[in-house]
This record gives C-alpha cells, sequence and structure tokens, in this order.
C-alpha cells in the first residue's frame, strides 16, 4: 500500500513537471517564469534539507491539528446525529461555523492567538473537520437496522453501543475519510503558515514567491507531496490493522 | 398599431446608440490594443497610470490601454513573457532578478526616484542620525521581501550585524508596531506611511520615518517595463505608450490639478478619505519628481548599478546583469 502511494506520486508529479517543462520550452520561456531541468536541481541540491525540516515541521502541526478535528468531528457527529433539538442546534452550529471563508477568520486568529503553534493548529484543525464531520454525521444518522433492532426490543440499547455498532459497520468508510482529511489538515496549516505564521513549509514558499523563485516552489511541492503520501499510506494501514483486529473480535 | 410602432422606434433607437458606442471605441478607430499591469492595486502609487487612462492620454496616443491592477501574487515580468500584458510595472529588484534567470525584460521609465519603501518609528524614539543608531532596536522586515535586503545593506553598511538588532517578520497586521513590540516597522511612505501616522498622531504618539537613501542606500522601486521583442518590433507604440504615461503622470502630479485628480482617485479608491488621499498625493509628488528638475520618469542609472551592487553583495543574485543594458530611457524622452 504504501510503496503504491509513493511511486504513484512520483508519476503525478513527473507529469506535472514535464506539462510545465513543455509549456517552457514550447513557449520559449526563461527560467524566471519556468526553471529549467537544471535550475530545478541546483535548487533542489540546495534547499533540500532546509525545506525538508519545515515539511517536517507543518506536518506535526497538521498531524495535531487533524487528531483535534478527528475528535471534535467525532463529539459533534455524535452529539448531532439525534434527532433532538440539541442535536440540530449542533448540527447549524458546525455548518455555520464552517461556512466562513477561512483566509478571512485568519487575521483575527492571528491577532488574538499571535502567529505561532496554536493559531496555525487552529486553523489545521478547522480546515479539516468539516469533511469528517459530514462523514460521522452520515455515519451515525444512520441506524443499522439489522443489529440494533435486536438491542432494542430487548433493551439493552445505550447511546455507547448505538455509535459503536454505527461505527464497527462503517470502519471502511471513517479510515478512508481520516486518511482523505490528513491532505486537508496539510493544506490548512500551508495556508495558515503562508498567511501569517513565521514558521513551516508555507512560510518557505511564501518567500520563495517574494522571490519569484519558482524553482524552490517546485522543490516545496515535490517534498510536501511526498511527505503526505508517506504519511497516508501509513494511516491508511493503520485503518486495515484497526479493521483486522476489530474484525478478529 | 400603434404599440408596434413605437416599439420598432425604441429598436431603432437602441441600434443607432450601439452603433454610436462602438464606432467611437478605441477599438473601432483602430487604436492598438495593449495592458498594462500595474505591480500593486489601484491606489495613490498608481496616480498617474490612472490619470493617463481617465483623461484619455492613452486614447489621444491611438491607444486603447487596459490598465490591471498588481497585487502580491501578480508579477508583470512574468506576464510580459507570456504575452498576457504588454507593459507593467516592477521594482528593480524584480527587474534584476529576472535578467539574472535569461527574461528579456528592459525598463523603458523609472517612476519613482525615491523608494516609498521606508520604515516608520515614534518620535518619542532617539533619532536616528547614524546608522550606528540602529543597534539594539527591534526591526520589522519581511522575510524574503525587497525590504529585507535593504535593511541587510544597511546594517552593513553602518558595520552591524543581525546580533546587535532584532529582526522582526512582518505581514499586514501592524499590532505589534502599535503595541511598541517593535521599533521601526516598514511602510509604504506614501501610502501606508499616511494612514498610520495619522493614527498614531490622533493617539498623541506622532512618528517619523527612516528613510535610507539618507544613509546611501538607493535601492530603486517602480519602474515601467516591458518585453525586449516589443522594444525592438515595435519600438513606436512603445513610444507612444510611454510618453502617453508620463504626459498622464506629470499632469497628475500637478497641484494646480489636485482637485480634479483627488475626485479621481476617489473613483478607483473609495475607501481612503479624500484628505488621506490628499496627504498621500503630496508625498507621492517629492517621491516621483526628480529633485533635479529632470522631468518625471528619468532613470537614474547610478541607482539602478547600485540596487545591483547591493543584490549581488547580498547574493539575491549569482552573478552579474549588467542592469544598465537593460535601461532604456530613449523611448520617453527620444535620447
Amino acid at each position: 500500500m504504501l510503496p503504491r502511494r509513493i511511486y504513484q506520486f512520483f508519476i503525478i508529479y513527473a507529469l506535472g513537471l514535464a506539462l510545465l517543462l513543455g509549456i517552457k520550452y514550447a513557449l520559449n520561456l526563461s527560467n524566471y517564469v519556468i526553471p529549467g531541468p537544471a535550475e530545478i536541481w541546483t535548487t533542489a541540491q540546495e534547499e533540500y534539507r532546509r525545506y525538508f525540516s519545515d515539511v517536517m515541521n507543518t506536518m506535526s502541526v497538521a498531524i495535531v491539528g487533524q487528531v483535534l478535528s478527528i475528535c471534535l468531528a467525532g463529539f459533534i457527529g455524535i452529539v448531532g446525529r439525534q434527532t433532538t433539538w440539541l442535536g440540530s442546534f449542533v448540527k447549524v452550529a458546525a455548518y455555520n461555523v464552517q461556512a466562513y471563508p477561512i483566509v478571512a477568520l485568519a487575521p483575527i486568529i492571528f491577532i488574538l492567538l499571535g502567529d505561532g503553534f496554536i493559531s496555525r493548529l487552529l486553523i489545521a484543525a478547522m480546515i479539516c473537520y468539516f469533511p469528517l464531520l459530514l462523514s460521522v454525521l452520515g455515519i451515525m444518522s444512520e441506524p443499522v437496522q439489522d443489529i440494533e433492532h435486536f438491542y432494542r426490543v430487548t433493551g439493552r440499547m445505550r447511546w455507547q453501543l448505538e455509535v459503536k455498532i454505527r461505527a464497527f459497520e462503517n470502519i471502511g468508510k471513517l479510515t478512508t475519510v481520516v486518511a482523505g482529511s490528513a491532505t486537508l489538515a496539510m493544506a490548512g496549516t500551508i495556508v495558515a503558515e503562508f498567511i501569517a505564521a513565521n514558521a513551516g513549509i508555507g512560510y518557505s514558499i511564501r518567500i520563495a514567491l517574494y522571490q519569484s523563485d519558482l524553482g524552490k516552489i517546485l522543490v516545496a511541492l515535490f517534498l510536501i507531496g511526498i511527505s503526505l503520501s508517506v504519511y497516508q499510506g501509513l494511516l491508511e494501514w493503520l485503518g486495515a490493522a484497526i479493521r483486522k483486529a476489530w474484525e478478529s473480535q | 398599431m400603434q404599440p408596434y410602432r413605437c416599439l420598432m422606434k425604441g429598436w431603432a433607437a437602441a441600434l443607432i446608440l450601439m452603433a454610436v458606442v462602438v464606432l467611437a471605441s478605441p477599438a473601432a478607430r483602430g487604436a492598438e490594443q495593449l495592458t498594462y499591469r500595474l505591480k500593486w492595486l489601484f491606489n495613490t502609487s498608481a496616480v498617474g497610470d490612472l490619470y493617463a487612462v481617465a483623461h484619455g492620454d492613452f486614447a489621444d496616443a491611438g491607444l486603447d490601454v487596459t490598465v490591471k491592477a498588481g497585487g502580491p501574487e501578480r508579477d508583470a515580468i512574468k506576464e510580459l513573457e507570456l504575452g498576457q500584458a504588454q507593459f507593467g510595472v516592477a521594482s528593480a529588484d524584480q527587474v534584476i532578478r529576472a535578467m539574472g534567470k535569461g527574461s528579456p525584460v528592459v525598463v523603458i521609465a523609472q517612476l519613482f526616484q525615491e523608494n516609498p519603501l521606508q520604515w516608520i518609528y515614534r518620535q518619542s524614539d532617539p533619532p536616528i542620525v547614524q546608522l550606528a543608531d540602529l543597534r539594539g532596536r527591534t526591526i520589522g522586515i519581511t522575510y524574503g521581501g525587497n525590504d529585507e535586503t535593504i535593511m541587510r545593506t544597511l546594517l552593513a553598511k553602518g558595520g552591524l550585524t543581525d546580533r546587535d538588532v532584532k529582526l522582526f517578520s512582518v505581514r499586514y497586521d501592524y499590532t505589534p508596531f502599535y503595541q511598541g513590540k517593535v521599533d521601526l516597522w516598514p511602510v509604504y511612505r506614501n501610502t501606508q506611511g499616511i494612514v498610520i501616522g495619522r493614527k498614531m498622531a490622533a493617539n498623541g504618539d506622532p512618528v517619523q520615518f527612516f528613510i535610507p537613501s539618507d544613509f546611501g542606500v538607493k535601492f530603486v522601486a517602480n519602474s515601467v517595463v516591458t518585453s525586449r521583442q516589443m522594444a525592438q518590433e515595435r519600438p513606436d507604440t512603445v513610444r507612444r505608450f510611454i510618453q502617453a504615461l508620463l504626459k498622464g503622470w506629470t499632469a497628475a502630479l500637478d497641484p494646480n490639478q489636485s482637485d480634479m485628480v483627488l475626485t479621481m482617485l476617489q473613483d478607483y479608491d473609495k475607501d481612503t478619505p479624500r484628505d488621506e488621499l490628499q496627504a498621500q498625493l503630496d508625498v507621492t509628488r517629492d517621491l516621483v519628481q526628480p529633485q533635479s528638475g529632470e522631468p518625471i520618469g528619468i532613470i537614474d542609472t547610478d541607482a539602478w548599478m547600485q540596487t545591483e551592487e547591493i543584490m549581488y553583495n547580498q547574493k539575491q543574485i549569482i552573478k552579474k546583469v549588467n542592469v544598465a543594458g537593460a535601461l532604456m530611457p530613449g523611448f520617453a524622452f527620444g535620447q
């Protein structure tokens, strides 16, 4: 699973790069607009250590943000699954928070919380949590009639059991969504760094943009992509292991 | 029958009106269509560009020019190469960096004779009369921006290192400066400088400015650029464009026309009060008009060469690009 993700990423990156270079040579563009292969290679050699460290910095924030958003989405999904007034209120509140574009909220967050770790974490979690929430809400609102019926008629149904049944029956969907949300968590952290933080790969990309240095940006994109592929591969592996463990019980 | 006749008359009138509009448009009169990409949003720093459009200077020169606002992610030089614009505004560091990577860009006029990028600081702080006075201060810079290059040059010139000052990474939020966490904050003197200065003065905390050129660092700002191909293949268009543009700048900065210019500016910059625009216009005039009495748009070759030298010393470019070879004042001034 992991090796496949990595080589698939290499294919996608190579295709993207080939397209860019194709445009460069077809339109006879200078290295200022699109750098040539030699310049990209030189930039990679010069910057990969620093950029890799930046990507790890960003990824650490993204992972914590993702865990936070999983907890948040799980909590809201479980509360919001109910057809009660509170359930519907929680859903409306969650949807409304998501309606505000994060780039409009981010400056307020940075003014209130500064441009350090907490702001990046919060923005990563905010961007990542909504797709998770939709999936959790969808799964938790859908009764598994065949199994739940038995517990209901015997009077043994409790909310914890209901959540467990629905999670177990949809574990495949849940692990896929969690793995997918890693991309959003990473994107959220990079957006936060791009807007106002002073660390991470998003901040480095911003500096490269100031200098119109597409070579640096391409190197950064490669490192982001490869790191994310490895992380997602690991999440998928973890999901499969959890599924196997549950099924064997 | 009556309603039918009225309807026909209405259609006929509409067709005549459309024909008049179409025939009167610059395109219909055979005007050359051009795109001019600014460096930043429509504000006082682009007053002459906007005036040339509004006052019909381009149309008089047989040109149909679309002026497009710039922004942080816009790069006029790239657009020249991609054919999305024929003219643009770029700062010297952009031009030199682009030349270092083989971009065929040329400079046909220098709009700002004095770089508007300066540092604002409180009048209550000790004045900076020599570069050594920067020691111990917290100085805002945009990492990767040209203010970082300028400040590092100033520090080196003053015999100071990073350890002698505290560099603070700045973004769009001025709170750290208002709170006094940062002593010097980089601003565009003619726009942000006015807004922040007024706010601070209103709170009983007047400001002053630290001007790099006072300490011998002349880092060229906004200039008009085009591609070398355009300059070689369509010299007449380039000449008509730049002469119309500089005519617009000269008129826009004429103090006798201030009222009319401010009314025009308000159409583009609705969020800035008129009195603030007036103050911005006054400062812009000082930054754009050459002190030597030469015409607006003159290219300060020495300043360009110094800018290249600074960027080379700061390792912003890996080899010298001979920027003087890209300076073409002849289109504007017939030299």
